[in-house]
């Protein structure tokens, strides 16, 4: 006789990462990129405005002046930076260099990171005649 | 050296007796230098003989004694007394059955990590007397990380993706894969290829990082996982423009 009965322990699909703060954090992570996706959406507007001409592109810049988008847009930013660092920060996992014996130090590819975005941001400050 | 009094809260399962598990408290005087498995061998050994737990080397060295002990899942022969309460609870780990108190069943991992080939495939196989297969040191430390897994589970008992995605091959079995994927000695990447590539194998990760925060041997199997993608990206974008087939 098979005196074995092992007992299954359920686990919710709907709030199982309500069981621990590693979870949660993970869980706002991943909903906070819906602000981003969003500003996403609006930029791509932003481009079909522009191609329909100088009544549409008028109407779009009025449109993201208006208080509330930007409030919206900040949120997004503090969300793009936060999605920023901590896809940087994950970098070295997933991408090991080594060199003879020994791998670059983590933060160094992380700091690569960082000096390549702000490059970036740079020329793009440059083109739009910011800085 | 001063004695200490603990409330050792263990959760039970006796399959003949119990319909689900239920929390037993012992009440366990300690040593200062004790850890939670010396604890549960007291208890064991003085208190009650029916409790069930798995241990061996008492030495985090061959992954027995995985246990969640107040929330965390963590090595009872690492968890040391003196950086808890007097209160600590003590569960079978999470995300497998229960065989009995703290024994888990480990069949679904055992599969899985067959199913991965986990050992050395050479592009020939010698005979002993024509000696070792040879790497350097460089070479050796492309993948030592990954081979210092104890197969302990604690990573599993964390990864959310395996609780709701059981077919998962998850992260310990997807590291070691990775460790003789990168190991000079080894040319058996196709061969793993089907485990490791499909869905139920790296792609099924969505890099919640929990299992390499509680790996007790630093393993890393989130990043193993995430360069194990960046392979089969790479293998799939080759294949589609025909230059694959390595």
């Amino acid at each position: 006789m098979d005196a074995r009965k092992p007992y299954v322990r359920k686990v919710s699909k709907t709030s199982w990462f309500m069981t621990h703060a590693r979870y949660k954090t993970y869980m706002l992570h991943e909903v906070s990129s819906i602000f981003v996706a969003l500003y996403m959406v609006l930029l791509i507007w932003g481009l079909f405005a522009l191609a329909d001409g100088p009544q549409a592109w008028g109407n779009w810049m009025s449109f993201i002046e208006s208080p509330l988008v930007i409030l919206l847009s900040l949120i997004a930013f503090g969300f793009f930076v936060i999605h920023t660092m901590s896809w940087f920060k994950a970098v070295p996992q997933a991408m090991r260099i080594q060199k003879g014996e020994h791998f670059i130090p983590g933060n160094l590819i992380i700091g690569g990171h960082y000096a390549v975005l702000g490059g970036f941001s740079l020329f793009v400050l440059i083109l739009a005649g910011v800085a | 050296m001063s004695k200490r009094t603990i409330q050792l809260e263990v959760l039970r399962y006796r399959p003949e007796q119990d319909k689900e598990p239920v929390f037993q408290t012992y009440t366990v005087p300690c040593e200062e230098e004790w850890v939670v498995l010396d604890a549960l061998n007291y208890v064991k050994d003085e208190i009650d003989r029916t409790l069930s737990f798995r241990w061996s080397c008492h030495m985090f060295v061959c992954g027995s004694c995985g246990y969640k002990i107040d929330g965390e899942p963590k090595l009872g022969c690492k968890a040391f007394l003196r950086d808890y309460g007097d209160h600590i609870r003590v569960e079978p780990l999470d995300n497998f059955p229960i065989e009995r108190d703290l024994v888990v069943v480990l069949d679904d991992f055992m599969e899985k990590l067959q199913s991965v080939k986990p050992y050395l495939i050479p592009k020939e196989e010698k005979p002993v007397s024509a000696g070792e297969y040879l790497q350097t040191p460089a070479q050796l430390k492309a993948f030592k990380q990954y081979s210092m897994c104890i197969n302990c589970m604690l990573c599993y008992s964390v990864c959310p993706q395996y609780a709701l995605a059981p077919e998962f091959i998850g992260p310990a079995a997807l590291a070691l894969a990775h460790r003789y994927n990168m190991d000079s000695r080894d040319v058996g990447r196709k061969a793993r290829e089907d485990m490791v590539a499909a869905h139920e194998g790296v792609w099924e990760c969505s890099f919640v990082g929990a299992c390499s925060q509680v790996c007790p041997k630093d393993v890393d199997p989130a990043g193993a996982i995430q360069q194990a993608k960046f392979t089969s990206a790479i293998d799939y974008v080759t294949s589609l423009v025909g230059i694959g087939g390595k």
